[in-house]
């Protein structure tokens, strides 16, 4: 009973970065924007919860910069998008590559030494419930607003046929750049989880490609949150289930390997074929 | 006689300048509330571009706009979101709201209601992409009549309809129109203006070349106003000896509403076999299985050899498709027109040279091209990008007429081009049969087929429904096929 | 015009670098400086760039030779990591002489990096799956089998970390310059590139790649087997990345190491987008962005310019070039 438990909270611990980049990624993806930033923004929110909480003192300010880091990068590709008509695979590539450099950059300039920063004030225990907890209430909320609301209504209007949301007098531009704040806060958050929750610091390459797992994990869920939260967790199960099998001989890499194994196999369509918004990653006319 | 109705729309002195082009000069029109008005005009005399911009979509040069009240504008491709119900699409914008949500039951409600006050009966909560074509154009309406408009345009509404539907939406029109609302129906097709329209406007290259009330005028002066003179002359049809060419036998292909179901017919070398229909009816299907890009059942011969396999195969058996959409299946815009001529054949001996393409063979097609279809442009070496649609769909038509092919499908050779690129068009799809090519025109203009057709087959949901010869070609039966009536 | 935009691009770019440097406490001109001295200072700091260059031109002609049918290949990270693993097993297992072992150990880069762009282009062609998200998924499945195989089952004798056993010295691969790392493969590199512009230019092959880029449908129609040429452009694009693994393996390291790529692949999407997806072209931008690597170590060192300033400067440069239209395959189904 014991182990059970553990292993629910090492699968929640796991899963709750990925879910708040999988439900970023819905967001963005059903307003039509096609966000493979995801792994720039959690390293973004990660490194810069890390770096304030280290001049403030405080984990909760460095959740609220994370956040806004978060912010910063997905808005960037939702600014490109709307504005710039540009292709956002590229822009997506080139805003990792940014904020992957960019937060190795910011481990020499304020902890000095290059790889790691020092170990700052973190989340205890109560914190990293607390995100856990607003992870799981934003799937549900996100799900509710999809579904119910005026502004879920207009989102997917916008990633389906951005022509006829103009139509009808909406503004697809703003829907997709809003689309993508609100992801960019999500995801930001999922980052600020790994580092002041999980492991109270940041390291080069501490995302290890959960922005990508994240990915697999929306189109698993069919592009919707409660979806992509359940599919989140899968893979957090079987990031926990890692140390209990490696002790029984199977190696970790394999473990690590299994999301992006799945991800692979859904990619043929054994397991069914789901549609993405038919506006998905194209860009508006001008 | 004293016209008192009050005007719903005024377009005083419009101009619309994109660029260098001149698309409206100058365009002053009046709409009054109660009537119908048909605007007319070749493709690109700027009718669509008048009506974006009188529903205030679409900014003007210069000129002014008077309208009150809502100005609403049906489009002619629907801009309706497929993975959406119908009273999503039709209060999109407008949703009814309980607190945070929106009140569903009222929206589905504020639907029944609109539907039934315009007589447009549709089913709330039914998928627009689950819906037949006649029905999602209801919800379009409906979309704008939400909106409680003074003005409704409509662009090309009866494009996608068959004449049962036709009828039923000049109906709906008189409804509206009943109730003071100003209607104005941008249409190329004449005899729907003469049975349905109050007043007339032609437009031609941007200018109003003829405005007044139906009953005063006549579908010749309207046709001759429309081309500025008379219809450039299409190549005669020649006596020729028939020669098997192209059979097919209980073909089937596709599933739901645009499928084929057991097609059987020929057609031989020297004549052109016209496929009529309202587009949508399966005419796609049966063109994408002969090219060989979607699957199906049945047989296919030609010259009494199987025709059967890839597209690469039925390409190198001497078969042809010119395709429904020149700029997305037929060419590849940035490319130059030289290299553009060597698609489809450059795999064939004579246009290339081991591994590589032969440009000299290839430029060398490219001119003849350029010289027998009168293409507009800078040279060879000019971007199909840069041309105008009827020089981009001439290049289409002769490459696939270049390599002197067995058999010619041509899907709309004509959409969307000026009058004297269609007839250059059409005389030489003409010339080609006179030569002995079996050529298979599908075309929803039913003039352009009793122009140049020898026999005419209908179809209707995926079936033919009938054939005629020419001397037995029958405007009023075709029309009863084309639309099931018969 | 476009020169003009260029070089508005760049200034600004370069003002931004020109910032980070600051803010990170060094002086910005002192930090051009450096990184001009540690690129092109002398014979040695030359032929390291080049070295670089080399490093960074395979994957952008990888990279290009995807766009240009079509494909998104973010994937030639992952191909060069696999091409390189393939390299150096084959590598330090065999003893031949130099004409013999070379061309095996380079082809099997090849055919390792060809089989991983393979596996992305199966999915493309047969299932319709994104190469976006498989090429992604693939880099760190790459990275995961590399470090399990040369640590667990694969580990040579005496090898201590995540490296393979060192190549036999007949089959590294002649230097261009004496005493320096470059190699003949800055001769193969530039020989590929001609290739390949010819290829582009000149056949039907190329022809088909083209028009299946450009425009799917009017390709297919015209009787070219978008499957095949899927298929056949992930593979080749991977192969050539794998290719490129395996000239840092046998030129550069001479065994197999797991850090073998500072995110070469990556970069490379940066290069083949400056220079325009045009073979020709690319080599200069290679140059360019090889400059950038090499000098950025001196530059850390003189001028106390972190190197991740090199980075920041390459998301921005990606960022930046991503208004250029590519032309697009129509949206996979996923």
């Amino acid at each position: 009973m014991h182990e059970i438990a553990g292993f629910l909270e090492l699968t929640l611990i796991k899963a709750t970065p990925l879910i708040f980049a999988a439900l970023a990624g819905v967001i963005c993806e059903r307003s039509g924007i096609l966000n493979i930033a995801l792994e720039g923004a959690l390293a973004a929110g990660a490194f810069t919860g890390v770096a304030v909480s280290s001049t403030t003192g405080s984990p909760l300010a460095g959740a609220f910069a994370g956040i806004v880091a978060g912010a910063l990068i997905c808005g960037t590709l939702g600014i490109a998008a709307t504005r710039f008509r540009v292709d956002q695979i590229v822009a997506g590539t080139g805003l990792n590559v940014l904020a992957l450099g960019g937060a190795a950059y910011g481990i020499v300039v304020l902890f000095g030494t290059p790889g790691v920063t020092s170990e700052v004030h973190a989340f205890g225990a109560g914190g990293e419930a607390t995100l856990v907890a607003i992870a799981l209430v934003a799937t549900l909320g996100l799900q509710f607003a999809i579904d119910r609301t005026p502004w879920g209504l207009h989102l997917r209007a916008c990633g389906e046929n951005p022509k006829a949301a103009t139509s009808a007098g909406l503004d697809p531009r703003r829907i997709r750049l809003v689309a993508t704040l609100i992801g960019g806060m999500l995801a930001g958050l999922g980052g600020v989880f790994l580092s002041l929750g999980e492991l109270d610091l940041y390291s080069d390459g501490m995302t290890a490609g959960r922005g990508f797992i994240a990915l697999a994990a929306v189109i698993f869920g069919r592009w919707t949150p409660l979806g992509a939260c359940g599919a989140a967790i899968a893979f957090g199960a079987l990031s926990a289930l890692q140390f209990g099998l490696q002790r029984a001989g199977i190696p970790s890499e394999l473990m690590q390997a299994l999301p992006y194994v799945a991800a692979l196999v859904a990619l043929t369509g054994v397991l069914g074929r789901s549609r993405p918004p038919a506006a998905d990653g194209v860009a508006l006319d001008s | 006689m004293v016209d008192a109705t009050p005007v719903a729309l005024e377009l005083s002195g419009i101009v619309k300048e994109f660029g260098a082009v001149r698309a409206l000069d100058g365009v002053s029109l009046s709409l009054a509330a109660g009537e119908i008005h048909a605007l007319c005009g070749e493709n690109g005399a700027g009718k669509s571009t008048l009506a974006a911009i009188a529903a205030r979509k679409l900014g003007a040069t210069a000129g002014n706009v008077e309208g009150q009240g809502e100005i609403g504008l049906v489009h002619q491709h629907f801009e309706l979101v497929d993975r959406l119900r119908v009273w999503e699409n039709v209060l999109l914008g407008r949703e009814p709201r309980r607190g945070l949500r929106i009140d569903a039951a009222a929206a589905r409600e504020h639907v029944r209601d609109l539907a039934r006050r315009y007589g447009l009966d549709v089913d709330p909560d039914a998928v627009i992409e689950n819906l037949p074509v006649g029905i999602a154009q209801r919800v379009e309406i409906l979309r704008e009549l939400a909106r409680e408009p003074k003005v409704l345009i409509l662009d090309e509404p009866t494009a996608v309809l068959a004449s049962t539907e036709i009828d039923a939406l000049f109906a709906t029109l008189r409804t509206l129109a009943k109730r003071g609302i100003a209607i104005m129906v941008i249409t190329h097709k004449l005899r729907e203006v003469i049975g349905n329209a109050d007043r007339v406007t032609v437009l031609r290259e941007g200018r109003v070349v003829l405005s007044e009330p139906t009953a005063a005028t006549s579908l010749a002066a309207i046709a001759y106003a429309m081309v500025g003179g008379k219809v450039p002359a299409i190549a005669t049809r020649n006596a020729t000896r028939l020669q098997p060419a192209f059979d097919v036998r209980n073909l089937c292909s596709g599933t739901g509403a645009h499928a084929l179901y057991d097609a059987t017919f020929e057609v031989r070398g020297g004549e052109i076999v016209g496929i009529a229909g309202v587009e949508g009816n399966g005419q796609s299907a049966l063109t994408d299985a002969i090219a060989g890009i979607a699957p199906y059942a049945g047989t296919m011969t030609l010259r009494e050899r199987p025709f059967v396999g890839s597209p690469a195969a039925r390409i190198a058996a001497g078969a042809r498709i010119i395709p429904q959409d020149r700029q997305r299946e037929a060419l590849v815009l940035e490319w130059s027109i030289a290299e553009n001529a060597a698609l489809g054949d450059h795999t064939a001996p004579e246009l290339r040279r081991g591994w590589n393409i032969d440009r000299a063979a290839r430029d060398r097609r490219a001119r003849r091209i350029v010289e027998r279809f009168d293409v507009r442009a800078a040279s060879i070496d000019a971007s199909t990008a840069s041309l105008s649609g009827g020089n981009q769909q001439k290049v289409v038509v002769g490459r696939a007429l270049a390599g002197e092919p067995i058999f010619v499908v041509a899907y709309q050779p004509t959409r969307g081009i000026d009058v004297g690129a269609a007839a250059l068009v059409q005389s030489r799809l003409v010339e080609s049969r006179n030569e002995g090519t079996a050529v298979l025109l599908i075309s929803f203009e039913l003039d352009e087929l009793f122009a140049v057709a020898d026999r005419i087959l209908v179809m209707f949901r995926g079936r033919i429904a009938g054939e005629f010869a020419r001397e037995a070609f029958d405007r009023s039966r075709i029309g009863a096929l084309m639309s099931g009536a018969a | 015009m476009r020169l003009r935009n260029g070089i508005l691009f760049a200034a600004t770019i370069a003002a931004l670098a020109a910032a980070a440097m600051a803010i990170a406490g060094a002086n910005p001109l002192a930090g051009f400086a450096a990184l001009a001295r540690g690129a092109l200072g002398g014979e040695r700091q030359l032929s390291e760039t080049l070295v670089q260059t080399t490093a960074l031109l395979f994957p952008a002609l990888a990279v290009a030779f995807a766009f240009r049918a079509g494909l998104f290949n973010i994937g030639a990270e992952g191909q060069l990591i696999v091409g390189g693993l393939f390299a150096g097993l084959v590598g330090a297992s065999l003893l031949a002489p130099g004409w013999i072992a070379i061309p095996i150990v380079l082809g099997a880069g090849a055919l390792g990096g060809g089989l991983w762009g393979g596996i992305a282009g199966l999915l493309r062609a047969r299932f319709g799956g994104s190469e976006v998200i498989a090429t992604l998924m693939l880099n760190v499945v790459a990275s995961l089998l590399a470090n399990y195989l040369i640590v667990g089952p694969l580990r040579a004798p005496g090898v201590e970390g995540a490296e393979t056993a060192p190549l036999p010295l007949s089959s590294w691969l002649p230097p261009l310059l004496p005493n320096t790392r470059l190699t003949i493969a800055l001769v193969l590199a530039l020989a590929l590139a001609a290739l390949l512009r010819y290829v582009f230019a000149r056949t039907v092959f190329g022809f088909e790649l083209r028009a299946a880029g450009e425009a799917p449908r009017a390709a297919a129609r015209a009787g070219i087997n978008l499957t095949r040429t899927a298929l056949v452009a992930m593979t080749i694009s991977g192969a050539i990345a794998g290719f490129g693994g395996a000239t840092l393996v046998a030129g550069v390291f001479h065994r197999f190491n797991v850090e073998l790529s500072p995110g070469y692949g990556f970069i490379a999407i940066a290069v083949a987008l400056v220079g325009r997806l045009d073979p020709l072209a690319i080599v200069f931008a290679a140059f360019a962005f090889g400059i950038l690597q090499s000098g950025s170590l001196t530059m850390q060192a003189l001028a106390h310019v972190p190197k991740d300033v090199v980075a920041i400067v390459e998301g921005l440069t990606i960022l930046g070039l991503s208004a250029r239209q590519l032309a697009r395959r129509e949206p996979a189904a996923v």
